[in-house]
Protein backbone atom coordinates (compact mmCIF):
# COMPACT_ATOMS: atom_id res chain seq x y z
CA UNK A 1 0.00 0.00 0.00
CA UNK A 2 1.68 3.34 -1.66
CA UNK A 3 1.16 6.69 0.05
CA UNK A 4 -1.19 7.89 -2.26
CA UNK A 5 -3.79 4.76 -1.89
CA UNK A 6 -3.18 5.77 2.36
CA UNK A 7 -4.63 9.18 1.63
CA UNK A 8 -7.01 7.72 -0.60
CA UNK A 9 -8.35 5.44 2.04
CA UNK A 10 -8.45 8.37 4.81
CA UNK A 11 -10.34 10.06 2.58
CA UNK A 12 -12.89 7.74 2.07
CA UNK A 13 -13.30 6.58 5.61
CA UNK A 14 -13.70 10.88 6.43
CA UNK A 15 -16.47 10.62 3.61
CA UNK A 16 -18.04 7.49 5.26
CA UNK A 17 -17.86 9.29 8.69
CA UNK A 18 -20.52 12.25 7.48
CA UNK A 19 -23.07 13.19 10.16
CA UNK A 20 -26.38 11.59 8.54
CA UNK A 21 -28.82 14.76 8.49
CA UNK A 22 -31.63 12.71 7.15
CA UNK A 23 -33.18 11.81 11.21
CA UNK A 24 -32.85 15.54 12.16
CA UNK A 25 -35.19 16.11 8.62
CA UNK A 26 -37.22 13.72 9.97
CA UNK A 27 -37.66 15.57 13.41
CA UNK A 28 -38.23 18.54 12.25
CA UNK A 29 -41.41 17.13 9.28
CA UNK A 30 -42.56 15.47 12.25
CA UNK A 31 -42.92 17.92 15.10
CA UNK A 32 -44.22 20.58 11.86
CA UNK A 33 -47.24 17.94 11.01
CA UNK A 34 -47.51 17.07 14.78
CA UNK A 35 -47.55 20.90 16.31
CA UNK A 36 -49.86 21.96 13.09
CA UNK A 37 -52.38 19.25 13.02
CA UNK A 38 -53.12 19.76 17.08
CA UNK A 39 -53.60 23.60 16.60
CA UNK A 40 -55.80 22.95 13.35
CA UNK A 41 -58.10 20.72 15.52
CA UNK A 42 -57.56 23.16 18.28
CA UNK A 43 -59.13 26.16 16.32
CA UNK A 44 -61.26 24.15 14.58
CA UNK A 45 -62.86 22.92 18.03
CA UNK A 46 -62.19 25.27 20.63
CA UNK A 47 -65.75 24.66 22.62
CA UNK A 48 -64.01 21.10 23.15
CA UNK A 49 -60.72 21.15 23.78
CA UNK A 50 -61.21 24.31 26.55
CA UNK A 51 -64.42 22.50 27.74
CA UNK A 52 -62.59 22.90 31.04
CA UNK A 53 -59.87 25.08 32.64
CA UNK A 54 -57.30 22.45 32.33
CA UNK A 55 -57.94 20.37 29.16
CA UNK A 56 -56.43 23.02 26.76
CA UNK A 57 -53.55 22.39 28.98
CA UNK A 58 -54.11 18.93 28.97
CA UNK A 59 -53.92 19.08 25.73
CA UNK A 60 -51.17 20.39 25.01
CA UNK A 61 -48.73 19.04 27.59
CA UNK A 62 -49.90 15.02 26.89
CA UNK A 63 -49.77 14.64 23.87
CA UNK A 64 -46.37 16.62 22.84
CA UNK A 65 -45.24 14.20 25.37
CA UNK A 66 -46.41 11.17 23.65
CA UNK A 67 -44.85 12.59 20.07
CA UNK A 68 -41.81 13.53 22.26
CA UNK A 69 -41.88 9.46 23.97
CA UNK A 70 -42.28 8.44 20.18
CA UNK A 71 -39.58 10.60 18.49
CA UNK A 72 -36.87 9.37 21.11
CA UNK A 73 -37.58 5.75 20.48
CA UNK A 74 -37.52 6.55 17.23
CA UNK A 75 -33.89 8.75 16.94
CA UNK A 76 -32.89 5.58 19.68
CA UNK A 77 -33.42 3.03 17.28
CA UNK A 78 -32.19 5.43 13.91
CA UNK A 79 -28.76 5.77 16.25
CA UNK A 80 -28.71 2.12 16.48
CA UNK A 81 -28.88 1.57 12.66
CA UNK A 82 -26.18 4.17 12.13
CA UNK A 83 -23.53 1.84 14.29
CA UNK A 84 -21.79 5.14 14.91
CA UNK A 85 -22.54 8.74 16.74
CA UNK A 86 -20.76 12.11 15.62
CA UNK A 87 -20.11 15.41 17.81
CA UNK A 88 -22.25 17.07 15.69
CA UNK A 89 -24.90 14.82 16.13
CA UNK A 90 -24.42 14.81 19.59
CA UNK A 91 -24.34 18.72 20.01
CA UNK A 92 -27.57 18.45 17.93
CA UNK A 93 -29.58 15.57 20.25
CA UNK A 94 -28.17 18.04 23.60
CA UNK A 95 -29.55 21.20 21.96
CA UNK A 96 -33.11 19.48 20.68
CA UNK A 97 -33.37 17.68 24.53
CA UNK A 98 -32.93 21.21 26.32
CA UNK A 99 -35.51 22.50 24.01
CA UNK A 100 -37.72 19.52 24.98
CA UNK A 101 -37.04 20.19 28.33
CA UNK A 102 -37.75 24.05 28.48
CA UNK A 103 -40.65 23.11 26.08
CA UNK A 104 -42.31 20.81 28.99
CA UNK A 105 -40.99 23.65 31.63
CA UNK A 106 -42.86 26.33 29.81
CA UNK A 107 -46.14 24.69 28.97
CA UNK A 108 -46.27 23.33 32.82
CA UNK A 109 -45.66 26.63 34.30
CA UNK A 110 -48.32 28.12 31.69
CA UNK A 111 -50.99 25.38 32.76
CA UNK A 112 -50.57 26.44 36.41
CA UNK A 113 -50.83 29.96 36.13
CA UNK A 114 -53.33 29.97 33.47
CA UNK A 115 -51.28 31.62 30.63
CA UNK A 116 -51.11 31.22 26.95
CA UNK A 117 -48.10 29.02 26.47
CA UNK A 118 -47.65 29.60 22.92
CA UNK A 119 -45.23 33.06 22.49
CA UNK A 120 -42.83 31.92 24.92
CA UNK A 121 -42.62 28.00 23.09
CA UNK A 122 -42.49 29.83 19.81
CA UNK A 123 -39.66 31.93 20.97
CA UNK A 124 -37.71 29.31 22.55
CA UNK A 125 -38.20 27.13 19.39
CA UNK A 126 -37.34 29.86 17.22
CA UNK A 127 -33.50 30.22 19.17
CA UNK A 128 -33.34 26.69 18.93
CA UNK A 129 -33.58 26.63 14.95
CA UNK A 130 -31.72 29.53 14.70
CA UNK A 131 -28.87 27.73 16.59
CA UNK A 132 -29.03 23.96 14.74
CA UNK A 133 -29.03 25.69 11.17
CA UNK A 134 -25.96 27.69 12.22
CA UNK A 135 -24.45 24.86 13.87
CA UNK A 136 -24.88 22.40 10.56
CA UNK A 137 -24.80 25.93 8.48
CA UNK A 138 -28.00 25.09 6.43
CA UNK A 139 -29.60 28.72 6.09
CA UNK A 140 -33.33 27.36 5.55
CA UNK A 141 -33.56 26.51 9.43
CA UNK A 142 -31.60 29.88 10.69
CA UNK A 143 -34.43 32.08 8.38
CA UNK A 144 -37.37 29.62 9.47
CA UNK A 145 -36.05 30.75 13.03
CA UNK A 146 -35.83 34.22 12.09
CA UNK A 147 -39.11 33.70 11.01
CA UNK A 148 -40.64 32.83 13.84
CA UNK A 149 -38.64 35.12 16.18
CA UNK A 150 -40.74 37.55 14.21
CA UNK A 151 -44.02 35.89 14.62
CA UNK A 152 -42.90 36.05 18.32
CA UNK A 153 -41.97 39.65 18.62
CA UNK A 154 -45.72 40.48 16.87
CA UNK A 155 -47.53 38.23 19.49
CA UNK A 156 -46.36 40.91 21.71
CA UNK A 157 -46.69 44.14 19.55
CA UNK A 158 -50.43 42.89 18.30
CA UNK A 159 -51.26 40.59 21.12
CA UNK A 160 -55.14 40.16 19.69
CA UNK A 161 -53.97 37.92 16.90
CA UNK A 162 -54.72 34.65 17.47
CA UNK A 163 -51.84 32.31 18.87
CA UNK A 164 -52.89 29.51 17.15
CA UNK A 165 -52.68 31.06 13.19
CA UNK A 166 -49.31 32.06 14.16
CA UNK A 167 -48.25 29.17 15.74
CA UNK A 168 -50.00 27.31 12.37
CA UNK A 169 -47.74 29.58 10.26
CA UNK A 170 -44.52 30.38 12.27
CA UNK A 171 -44.49 26.16 12.54
CA UNK A 172 -44.69 25.55 8.99
CA UNK A 173 -42.00 28.13 8.20
CA UNK A 174 -40.13 27.26 11.24
CA UNK A 175 -39.86 24.15 11.38
CA UNK A 176 -42.07 21.70 8.38
CA UNK A 177 -40.42 24.07 5.43
CA UNK A 178 -36.85 23.89 6.60
CA UNK A 179 -37.35 19.96 7.32
CA UNK A 180 -38.58 19.07 4.13
CA UNK A 181 -35.58 21.37 2.21
CA UNK A 182 -33.32 19.20 4.03
CA UNK A 183 -34.20 15.87 3.79
CA UNK A 184 -34.31 17.22 -0.23
CA UNK A 185 -30.72 17.79 0.64
CA UNK A 186 -28.22 15.23 -1.22
CA UNK A 187 -25.12 15.33 0.73
CA UNK A 188 -24.98 15.36 4.26
CA UNK A 189 -22.41 17.42 6.38
CA UNK B 1 7.78 8.77 12.63
CA UNK B 2 7.64 5.75 14.58
CA UNK B 3 8.50 2.77 12.37
CA UNK B 4 5.77 0.85 14.90
CA UNK B 5 3.03 2.89 13.70
CA UNK B 6 3.88 2.89 10.42
CA UNK B 7 3.98 -0.53 10.07
CA UNK B 8 0.95 -0.71 12.27
CA UNK B 9 -1.06 1.42 9.78
CA UNK B 10 0.63 -0.17 7.05
CA UNK B 11 -2.33 -2.63 6.67
CA UNK B 12 -5.45 -1.17 5.37
CA UNK B 13 -8.11 -2.46 7.28
CA UNK B 14 -5.98 -0.89 10.63
CA UNK B 15 -5.85 2.34 8.61
CA UNK B 16 -9.96 2.15 7.84
CA UNK B 17 -10.79 1.76 11.66
CA UNK B 18 -8.22 4.16 12.81
CA UNK B 19 -9.47 7.28 10.02
CA UNK B 20 -13.54 6.26 10.53
CA UNK B 21 -12.93 6.21 14.61
CA UNK B 22 -10.47 9.23 14.43
CA UNK B 23 -13.72 11.32 12.32
CA UNK B 24 -16.71 9.50 14.55
CA UNK B 25 -16.96 9.43 18.57
CA UNK B 26 -17.71 6.20 18.34
CA UNK B 27 -18.88 2.99 16.15
CA UNK B 28 -20.22 0.30 16.24
CA UNK B 29 -18.27 -3.49 15.68
CA UNK B 30 -21.43 -4.06 12.88
CA UNK B 31 -20.19 -0.52 11.24
CA UNK B 32 -16.57 -1.24 11.41
CA UNK B 33 -17.21 -4.15 9.51
CA UNK B 34 -19.39 -2.28 6.80
CA UNK B 35 -17.08 0.70 6.04
CA UNK B 36 -13.46 -1.50 6.05
CA UNK B 37 -15.30 -4.22 4.14
CA UNK B 38 -13.66 -6.95 6.11
CA UNK B 39 -14.68 -10.34 7.39
CA UNK B 40 -15.55 -10.42 11.10
CA UNK B 41 -12.36 -12.72 11.91
CA UNK B 42 -10.06 -10.40 10.02
CA UNK B 43 -11.65 -6.71 11.58
CA UNK B 44 -11.77 -8.54 15.24
CA UNK B 45 -8.06 -9.78 14.72
CA UNK B 46 -7.26 -6.00 13.57
CA UNK B 47 -9.00 -4.05 16.49
CA UNK B 48 -7.46 -6.15 19.43
CA UNK B 49 -4.20 -5.03 17.47
CA UNK B 50 -5.16 -1.85 17.81
CA UNK B 51 -6.50 -2.21 21.13
CA UNK B 52 -3.11 -3.76 22.16
CA UNK B 53 -1.27 -0.71 20.95
CA UNK B 54 -3.31 1.45 23.05
CA UNK B 55 -4.99 3.40 19.97
CA UNK B 56 -8.57 2.79 20.22
CA UNK B 57 -10.68 1.67 23.06
CA UNK B 58 -13.11 -1.24 22.75
CA UNK B 59 -16.19 -1.23 25.10
CA UNK B 60 -18.72 -4.46 25.30
CA UNK B 61 -21.98 -4.44 26.49
CA UNK B 62 -25.49 -5.81 26.34
CA UNK B 63 -28.64 -4.49 24.68
CA UNK B 64 -31.43 -6.27 25.17
CA UNK B 65 -30.36 -9.86 24.58
CA UNK B 66 -27.60 -8.96 21.68
CA UNK B 67 -23.97 -7.87 22.86
CA UNK B 68 -23.09 -4.67 21.39
CA UNK B 69 -19.24 -3.97 20.51
CA UNK B 70 -18.20 0.06 20.52
CA UNK B 71 -14.65 1.06 19.49
CA UNK B 72 -13.74 4.57 20.07
CA UNK B 73 -10.11 6.27 19.93
CA UNK B 74 -7.55 7.40 22.39
CA UNK B 75 -6.44 10.44 22.85
CA UNK B 76 -3.20 8.62 22.11
CA UNK B 77 -4.61 7.03 19.18
CA UNK B 78 -5.36 10.86 18.06
CA UNK B 79 -1.97 12.26 18.76
CA UNK B 80 -0.65 9.28 16.64
CA UNK B 81 -2.89 9.65 13.90
CA UNK B 82 -2.51 13.28 13.37
CA UNK B 83 1.64 12.40 13.16
CA UNK B 84 0.85 9.91 10.60
CA UNK B 85 -0.93 12.45 8.39
CA UNK B 86 1.32 15.10 9.01
CA UNK B 87 4.25 12.99 7.71
CA UNK B 88 1.64 11.69 4.72
CA UNK B 89 1.78 15.56 4.03
CA UNK B 90 5.64 15.94 3.91
CA UNK B 91 5.58 13.57 0.74
CA UNK B 92 4.27 16.31 -0.54
CA UNK B 93 1.91 13.77 -2.27
CA UNK B 94 -1.44 15.93 -1.12
CA UNK B 95 -0.76 18.50 -3.46
CA UNK B 96 -1.86 16.27 -6.54
CA UNK B 97 -4.18 13.57 -4.49
CA UNK B 98 -7.60 14.52 -3.52
CA UNK B 99 -7.36 15.05 0.18
CA UNK B 100 -9.48 17.31 2.58
CA UNK B 101 -8.27 15.66 5.29
CA UNK B 102 -6.19 18.76 6.24
CA UNK B 103 -8.74 21.09 8.09
CA UNK B 104 -9.12 18.11 10.41
CA UNK B 105 -5.46 18.33 11.63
Amino acid sequence: MNKVDQIKVINDMINEARTNLKPLSFNLVFWGIFINIMSIIHYTFPSFIQQTNYSAGIYWIFLPMIGMIYMTRWNIKKYKEMGYSTTLGRVIKIVWAVFGLGWLMISGLAFYQGINPVPDILFLLGLVSVLTGAIIKFKPIILGGIFLLIFVLSLYIYPGQNALIVNIIGITLGLLIPGILLNRMKTNE
Amino acid sequence: MNKELEKLLFNPVRLKILSFLFSVENASFKKLIEVSEATKGNISVQIKKLEDAGLIKVRKKFEGNYPLTLCKITSKGKTSFKVFLKSLQSYGINESADVDFKNRI
